[in-house]
């Protein structure tokens, strides 16, 4: 329950998100592949549509173009006077045409009509693109050419389309000439632009381009037609690659209108819209979503999270911890909250209730122990005494049944459980007196108190458990004379005891047993027993520390706070 | 901590996305283009500008032509490549009078942040973005094999070029010399530099006839020059006699040749001169990048009498409305 693992509002906000955006891309497919269908389908429609328009414009001016070739016609049969009347008004009412010429049977010009001059280039190197007498072997009625230079003018060569017609009744002349200006025709195609770039463009059935909008580019070779790409298509719209012909055959037959159109261009301008359309709903649903996860947090995360927090820290310390359920907020969390508090306040309880019964149980037990008398202790005890009584030491005698005697006393202390420490000393005093003499003086004693400690309280028996293992462990077996000092001090609020030997020590193993071990082999206090009552009542600060080091002797420490009533003791 | 992560990543997200929104939107600027002429009087010239101007109505530049009036005035162009500068131009389309003494003015023009696009004819700056133009030197080849082809023994040449020093016309000499030189029937060539009107290039080439005699090959290296050599040969009455190579397609130059008295036209593509010139710049503003150690070479043909009014010929020599 760390820092591992995802945390509730990343995972809601982390689903809402990919649903979200799972959703927006599926549909985003679903349109756009739709949208981009119904949208090249629309720019097919408005492509031919245009080609349509401009195509029935053109059709018009050529429809217009072979009336005027017939009133021509019929003014051919007029007497030439008339005749350049006439071409004098018409010429000057057509500013279209450049030049109308007529031919005899051979192809060589009869006449030629014009605003700009007399036709002198034609004739001086016979150069005349006005008539190509080659295509009307074949097409003997006539027909429409393709661009190109009028040459009957020094100095001038415009650009024209020319329409040539067989003249029915003749006067000799056989053929009629129209040279019409490009530039009229270039007035219907160049303004229908489809689209941004879209634009038309005329050319023959051959796929020779006639008109372009951009005729100059075409001739420089800048710029270039898939012209055998669109005489194979049919009239209508086609896609080809990223481009939309549309296509329009002319009433004449021999021209084509086509409409050329970009789908990139179609597409993008679209799409493009579509996108910052797109966008903007992205934008919005990471708004949304962020929201939500602010929400989110503000009322599920985040005290669920203060409530996983509060649960850390009642891990850690069961004893202090203080809880205030929360009041506001979601009602399931509320719940848990509550419930929460609930239970810290039964556990808190409970943990008391098991410390309490803990302590009466040791203090019963303890008790129990001190009333015990060690058998083996007394019944060594009294053979030594029976035995100084047999040898006559009778003074040595009474010394050590005063001593047994000041002993016992002090163990019962008239049921009192803490006694001064002036007491604790005679205890141990006696103890070590009737001890030394059992051991027959095979170690010195010495016990240093300092004066104002004696007055303060301590356990009863809490030395001669000591003092016992200094002589068990210690000093007996030990060769040399054996020392054991014990001395009390102040420290600050403690007492402190220590009691060193110079014996034989012990080994860590030794201390740590000493330490865990229940007295169970002999009766009596063991140093647990001291430690344990000692920790109880005045808690982990307190209790016993060992050092030995082997061979070089044991310091056992007891530290205590200083208790002066038996009362205040009572009340831990 | 983590959920800042979050919100921070959430916020730059949106961001982002609003940015894309935004630059999507926007279109690239207008652009001013200068396009400095040598002149502003020849039909080579006029085709140049409607070259530029379909160039400027297909990108939508805003385009503003300056030329001196004649093909002398350096200092002239130097005046307009400063205005280009004082009215904030972004690129200039220049074509140089004088190779040396237009470098300075358009390397200051480029310091101040234009681009240049040399057409037609270079300048002697390492700060031009794009070349393009007639290859010179082939231009010259081609008008020397003009007038090779022709069946005389023995040949003397007099070339009419101009007097400036501009590296078209020197480079059109030396590709003509080179290559007349390899040919055992040419005996003499003889050069005279006039200024670049048709006026002194006649008065140059009649000199040049009158003193040499055996002159039977007369090429006039530009538009001007052509027709001042064809005004002399006609002058003269050499039809037949002297062939005359011309520069670009001039009417006078046209009429001449179909009368014969002119025999071969070396037509440049002005209009596409123009119209990539402006076409290149605006690329070049749009952040491309071209090579300047290499031209970006518009076709050269010749144009004879027999190849004049065929479809190609026509397309080469009459610009089309």
């Amino acid at each position: 329950m760390k820092k591992s693992g995802v945390r509730m509002s990343s995972l809601l906000l982390l689903s809402i998100l990919t649903i979200v955006i799972l959703v927006l891309v599926s549909a985003v497919l679903l349109f756009s592949r739709t949208y981009q269908q119904q949208l090249i389908l629309t720019a097919r429609t408005n492509s031919l549509r245009t080609v349509t328009q401009v195509s029935s414009t053109v059709n018009e001016y050529l429809s217009e173009i072979s009336t005027v070739m017939q009133t021509l016609e019929e003014e051919l049969s007029d007497a030439e006077e008339q005749r350049s009347d006439f071409f004098d008004v018409f010429l000057r009412i057509r500013p279209d045409v450049v030049a109308v010429s007529t031919y005899d049977a051979a192809g060589r010009l009869s006449h030629c009509y014009s605003s700009l001059g007399e036709p002198t280039g034609a004739l001086s190197d016979s150069v005349n693109l006005s008539l190509d007498m080659e295509r009307l072997r074949s097409e003997p009625e006539g027909y429409v050419s393709a661009p190109h230079v009028v040459t009957f003018f020094p100095d001038v060569y415009p650009w024209v389309i020319t329409t040539v017609s067989q003249i029915e009744r003749g006067t000799g002349e056989r053929w009629i000439a129209l040279d019409i200006s490009c530039s009229n025709i270039a007035n219907y195609i160049s303004d229908s632009g489809i689209g941004r770039r879209g634009y038309c463009y005329l050319m023959d059935t051959d796929g020779n381009i006639v008109y372009h909008p951009q005729q100059q580019l075409i001739y420089s070779e800048l710029k270039s037609e898939d012209t055998a790409l669109t005489a194979a298509l049919e009239d209508g719209s086609h896609v080809e690659g990223n481009v939309i012909y549309a296509i329009r055959t002319l009433s004449n037959g021999q021209w084509r209108l086509v409409g050329v159109s970009f789908l990139q261009e179609v597409l993008t301008e679209s799409l493009r819209q579509l996108g910052t359309v797109l966008l903007l709903l992205a934008g919005l649903v990471l708004l949304a979503a962020l929201v939500v996860s602010v929400v989110l947090s503000a009322t599920l995360s985040h005290p669920l999270r203060d409530l996983e927090s509060a649960m850390e820290a009642f891990e850690a310390d069961a004893d202090g911890f203080r809880y205030a359920p929360p009041r506001s907020g979601v009602r399931e969390v509320r719940h848990l909250s509550a419930s929460f508090h609930e239970l810290v306040l039964k556990v808190q309880q409970l943990m008391k209730t098991v410390r309490d019964e803990e302590i009466n149980l040791r203090k019963t037990e303890l008790r129990a122990l001190q009333a015990q008398i060690n058998p083996h202790f007394l019944y060594n005890t009294l053979d030594s005494i029976s035995w100084m009584c047999e040898q006559g030491k009778n003074a040595e005698a009474v010394e050590m049944v005063n001593a047994l005697a000041r002993l016992f006393r002090i163990s019962i202390s008239r049921g009192h459980e803490l006694i001064p420490i002036r007491s604790e000393l005679q205890h141990a005093e006696s103890y070590l007196e009737i001890q030394a003499h059992r051991y027959k003086n095979q170690f010195t004693w010495a016990i240093d108190a300092e004066e104002p400690c004696l007055d303060y309280l301590c356990h009863k028996i809490t030395l001669q458990p000591i003092i016992e293992n200094a002589i068990y462990h210690g000093i007996n077996g030990l060769v040399d004379d054996g020392e054991i000092r014990v001395s009390v001090r102040e420290e600050g609020n403690d007492i402190l005891f220590t009691v060193e030997d110079n014996g034989s020590g012990m080994t860590d193993e030794q201390i740590a047993a000493i330490m865990q071990k229940e007295q169970s082999d002999r009766a009596g206090i063991g140093i647990k027993n001291v430690n344990d009552r000692l920790q109880i009542y005045f808690g982990s600060a307190y209790g016993i520390r060992i050092e030995s080091r082997p061979d070089e002797g044991t310091t056992v420490s007891i530290r205590m706070p200083k208790v002066q009533k038996e009362a205040e003791y009572e009340k831990k | 901590m983590r959920k800042n992560k979050l919100l921070l990543l959430l916020l730059l997200t949106i961001l982002l996305l609003s940015a894309c929104a935004g630059t999507s939107e926007s279109s690239s600027p207008q652009y001013k283009i200068y396009l400095i002429s040598k002149s502003t009087s020849t039909e080579f010239w006029r085709s140049v500008f409607a070259g530029a101007n379909a160039a400027k109505a297909e990108y939508n530049v805003d385009l503003i032509i300056r030329g001196p009036e004649t093909e002398e005035n350096y200092l002239g162009q130097n005046m307009y490549i400063q205005e280009a500068v004082n009215n904030h131009a972004d690129a200039i389309v220049f074509s140089a009078i004088s190779y040396m003494e237009n470098a300075p003015a358009i390397d200051a023009a480029a310091k101040a942040g234009l681009k240049i696009i040399v057409i037609d004819s270079d300048v002697n700056s390492s700060n031009v973005s794009a070349r393009i133009g007639t290859d010179n030197i082939q231009a010259g080849r081609i008008t020397a094999s003009a007038a090779l082809a022709s069946e005389e023994e023995h040949i003397s040449v007099g070339i009419v070029n101009f007097a400036q020093v501009s590296r078209n016309g020197e480079e059109r000499e030396i590709g003509l010399r080179e290559e007349l030189e390899k040919d055992p029937r040419v005996e003499q060539i003889y050069t005279v530099n006039t200024v670049t009107d048709h006026d002194a290039a006649r008065e140059g080439a009649v000199s040049l006839l009158e003193e040499y005699p055996e002159i039977n090959v007369l090429i006039g290296l530009n538009e001007p020059l052509g027709v001042g050599v064809a005004e002399a040969s006609e002058a003269l009455d050499l039809s037949g006699r002297v062939r005359v190579i011309s520069f670009d397609s001039n009417i006078r130059c046209i009429d001449l040749l179909r009368s014969g008295d002119v025999s071969a036209l070396i037509v440049q593509n002005p209009y596409a001169m123009g119209y990539l010139g402006v076409e290149t710049a605006w690329k070049v503003l749009e952040g491309q990048s071209f090579r300047p150690d290499q031209l970006i070479d518009t076709a050269t043909s010749i144009i004879t009498k027999e190849n004049m009014f065929t479809v190609e010929g026509q397309k080469a020599l009459f610009s089309f409305g």
